[in-house]
């Protein structure tokens, strides 16, 4: 074997398998995850990055995959980080509980706005999601004996939690971070289980050409439906994980501002990859977190950014990385 | 495989070259952290929206909060310690803040946190600094943070509350068998505000004949205006802040509303009657925490103006600024008579300060950390009664702070 060849296999271990093998992809992104809050100016970064990353990853299944625009993530993220709150500071449950039943909610939430939003195609999918999850936004603002309205909902902070028998002090930033990585972890690996299963070659075919994939005999309206509610899920985790690490929930979570952001991260690191998402949230972050340290007018140059990407990057950071090393090709 | 067409690219990253590429930028990123040293400056954080519609209400604070930040240093700090103010942009976002508060708390390892301009703002902010058991002195107008609910020992409110300023104007204003009618910014600050007019109202005994909401940031307010006029009230209460603030009167003005009644306003703004006119704001009436013009009645605000004036270039502070000043120069002087920034010393310090820094005697409420002070009412002069470019209000009346301006401790929650 010459140096050639094995440094190409080094570089391929490296690059490649993110996005090239099953079982691999989910050890490698979980490996950098590990490494995130070292790598990263502040922990509450790095925690926002695992969370926006979770959240995006989720969305990436409903738009790089099944191709399917949507304009209402928010919803989502934001009903798992409401009920998750509610759950805690009113019904007094267990965290690990709360979570789950948020994560049971946002998928029933996501059956109910699939159902409605998956009769349409293209321009009219894009605009039913959005108003529907501007419906959730102003269910959320009016019934603030629940939610907290405007002010956000607050008295839920869980300071304390206990693993098997191990009482781990929440309030520390590093413990916070590995205890959400074990969500993000357990998101990264169900998605990789739906991306490797048959049905993840349905919606990559209803993607690729709606008609063939009805022709040759999917059901692709329950597939578009079913990839909704999964999408739907993974993206609550995220608003789960939001709510454990604020201890409040903003009403802006909710708000389509917050779904137009999920879009911009997804193209920033690259629609369509295993991990893009998580480098289009960290990108999306770093670059608010460092230039509004710099400049009050940091909108201009994280605008301006992000238009030099769609204009010369479209495939996004992660897409462009995967496309130029010749050897790490992404799986088409 | 090679997209058919595209260059055969040689590989040239060797795995050397890559690590090293890879670890110098995780260093870059990661520099502001290690440069982080233990050193003993007093750090206070301030989150405030620098980006957004209160921007300029922003700028204003920041610079009294420098201020205040310059002149202990100018004496040598607290004991011998120099003061720091790490200056934070929370983008009027709750999320935002509560994210810049966790940083500031677990990286900068600041002693206290002051700031925050919108009710949700400043609740999200004191959500994440209770629980650490860091003092925050809240500088954003709310009833809420006062309720038990959202109290703990380590939040103080420095401003004044929506039950003191509508009590205040209502008081100089509303007269038994008045009519009034409210248009009101439909969020948590014009729901608090509304409430506190009704409450006043009902103590007055003045009527009220209508109310009309308004969404947050609206820009068209010429379909409210007539539905206003047709109530025929003798006092309008427009209970909103910010630009919303001046579009609506600017737009109430337009329909001849001042013709027919008065306006009232819950805070009357600097910033927004400089950006209107005084044309458009002539006769409006409101409250206010601070006005530079009270330098003739009170010696404190004379002193505040000039080391104001000193610092920036002769230009005179604003209303929010003097929250800015007053919120942190308070602090600074609890850190003082508790000789350092030991948490507790620091609280109880706050709990017993009698202040003195922009308008009068000031100190905080035991129960709720509500901080005690006097009440501005202000009528926005007409142009020819104006002696300078920065003559915009007469005083009506200064309200001496008194525990009575305020909700009880036990109408909040709190155990009296």
């Amino acid at each position: 074997m010459t140096a050639q060849s094995n440094r190409a296999a080094a570089t391929k271990s490296v690059f490649g398998a993110l996005d090239r093998f099953g079982d691999q992809r989910v050890l490698l992104s979980i490996a950098i995850l590990i490494a995130l809050p070292w790598l990263l100016p502040s922990q509450a970064l790095a925690v926002n990055v695992l969370i926006y990353g979770v959240v995006v990853m989720g969305y990436n299944l409903l738009f790089g995959y099944t191709g399917l625009l949507s304009f209402g993530q928010a919803a989502f993220f934001g009903c798992g980080a409401y009920v998750t709150g509610i759950a805690i500071g009113r019904y007094g449950m267990p965290w690990f509980a709360a979570v789950a039943s948020a994560v049971v909610v946002s998928t029933i939430l996501a059956a109910v706005i699939g159902v409605i939003s998956t009769r349409t195609r293209g321009i009219y999918f894009s605009m039913v999601t959005l108003a529907l999850a501007q419906l959730v936004y102003y269910v959320a603002l009016q019934a603030s004996s629940f939610t907290g309205g405007e002010n956000g909902l607050r008295g839920f902070t869980v300071d304390r939690i206990s693993l098997f028998g191990l009482q781990i002090n929440f309030l520390d930033p590093l413990n916070k971070y590995y205890v959400l990585m074990v969500f993000a972890a357990a998101a990264l690996w169900f998605q990789s289980r739906i991306l490797n299963s048959p049905f993840g070659a349905v919606i990559e075919a209803i993607r690729e050409n709606e008609q063939r994939a009805r022709a040759c005999g999917y059901d692709v309206e329950r597939s578009k439906l079913l990839v909704f509610m999964l999408s739907g899920s993974i993206s609550a985790l995220g608003g789960c994980m939001l709510a454990l690490h604020l201890s409040i929930v903003p009403l802006d979570i909710l708000h389509y501002q917050t779904s137009g952001m999920i879009v911009m991260m997804v193209l920033l690191g690259g629609a369509r990859s295993f991990f893009g998402p998580f480098v289009g949230a960290a990108a999306f972050l770093i670059l608010e977190d460092v230039i509004s340290l710099w400049t009050p007018h940091w909108q201009i140059f994280v605008g301006a950014i992000f238009i030099l990407f769609v204009l010369f990057l479209p495939k996004g950071i992660w897409g462009t990385l995967l496309e130029t090393l010749p050897i790490a090709r992404p799986r088409r | 495989m090679q997209k058919a067409g595209s260059k055969p690219t040689e590989l040239k990253i060797s795995r050397r070259t890559a690590l090293a590429g890879l670890s110098a930028g995780a260093m870059a990123v990661a520099m502001p952290r290690l440069g982080r040293a233990a050193d003993d400056t007093v750090r206070i954080g301030f989150p405030t929206p620098l980006t957004g519609p209160f921007a300029a209400e922003a700028r204003d604070q920041v610079k009294c909060a420098e201020l205040a930040v310059k002149l202990v240093n100018d004496k040598g700090g607290i004991g011998g310690r120099k003061v720091e103010l790490l200056v934070r942009d929370d983008k009027l976002n709750a999320g935002e803040a509560a994210t810049r508060t966790l940083e500031l708390i677990e990286k900068d390892k600041v002693h206290a946190v002051v700031g925050a301009l919108s009710s949700a703002v400043q609740l999200a902010v004191n959500e994440v600094t209770r629980a650490r058991g860091v003092i925050y002195v809240s500088i954003s107008q709310s009833d809420t943070i006062n309720e038990a609910k959202d109290f703990s020992k380590y939040t103080f409110h420095e401003a004044l509350n929506p039950h003191m300023t509508t009590a205040a104007v209502a008081q100089h204003t509303f007269k038994k068998g008045m009519k009034v009618a409210h248009l009101v910014a439909d969020y948590a600050y014009g729901h608090e505000m509304l409430r506190g007019f009704k409450r006043a109202q009902a103590a007055i005994g003045a009527d009220s004949v209508g109310e009309i909401l308004h969404p947050f940031g609206a820009a068209d307010y010429s379909t409210f205006m007539p539905r206003l006029m047709s109530m025929r009230p003798d006092v309008l209460c427009i209970s909103n802040f910010g630009r919303d603030q001046a579009n609506a009167i600017k737009q109430a003005v337009d329909f001849g509303v001042k013709q027919q009644m008065k306006i009232v306003v819950p805070v009357l703004l600097h910033n927004q009657r400089l950006a209107v006119g005084a044309d458009v704001f002539e006769g409006v009436v409101g409250g206010a925490n601070y006005y530079w013009g009270l330098e003739t009645q009170s010696k404190s605000a004379a002193d505040f103006n000039g080391a104001f004036r000193a610092a920036n270039g002769g230009a005179i502070p604003t209303d929010y600024g003097a929250y800015g000043y007053s919120g942190v120069a308070s602090l600074l002087q609890a850190m003082q008579a508790a000789g350092g920034t030991d948490t507790d010393k620091v609280v109880d310090a706050l709990e017993k300060l009698q202040y003195d820094l922009t308008k009068g005697p000031q100190h905080y409420r035991k129960c709720d950390h509500q901080s005690v002070q006097s009440v501005l009412v202000l009528e926005s002069k007409k142009k020819s009664a104006m002696a300078n470019d920065n003559d915009l209000f007469a005083i009506l009346a200064n309200d001496a702070g008194s525990e009575d301006m305020l909700r009880s401790c036990s109408e909040l929650g709190h155990a009296t």
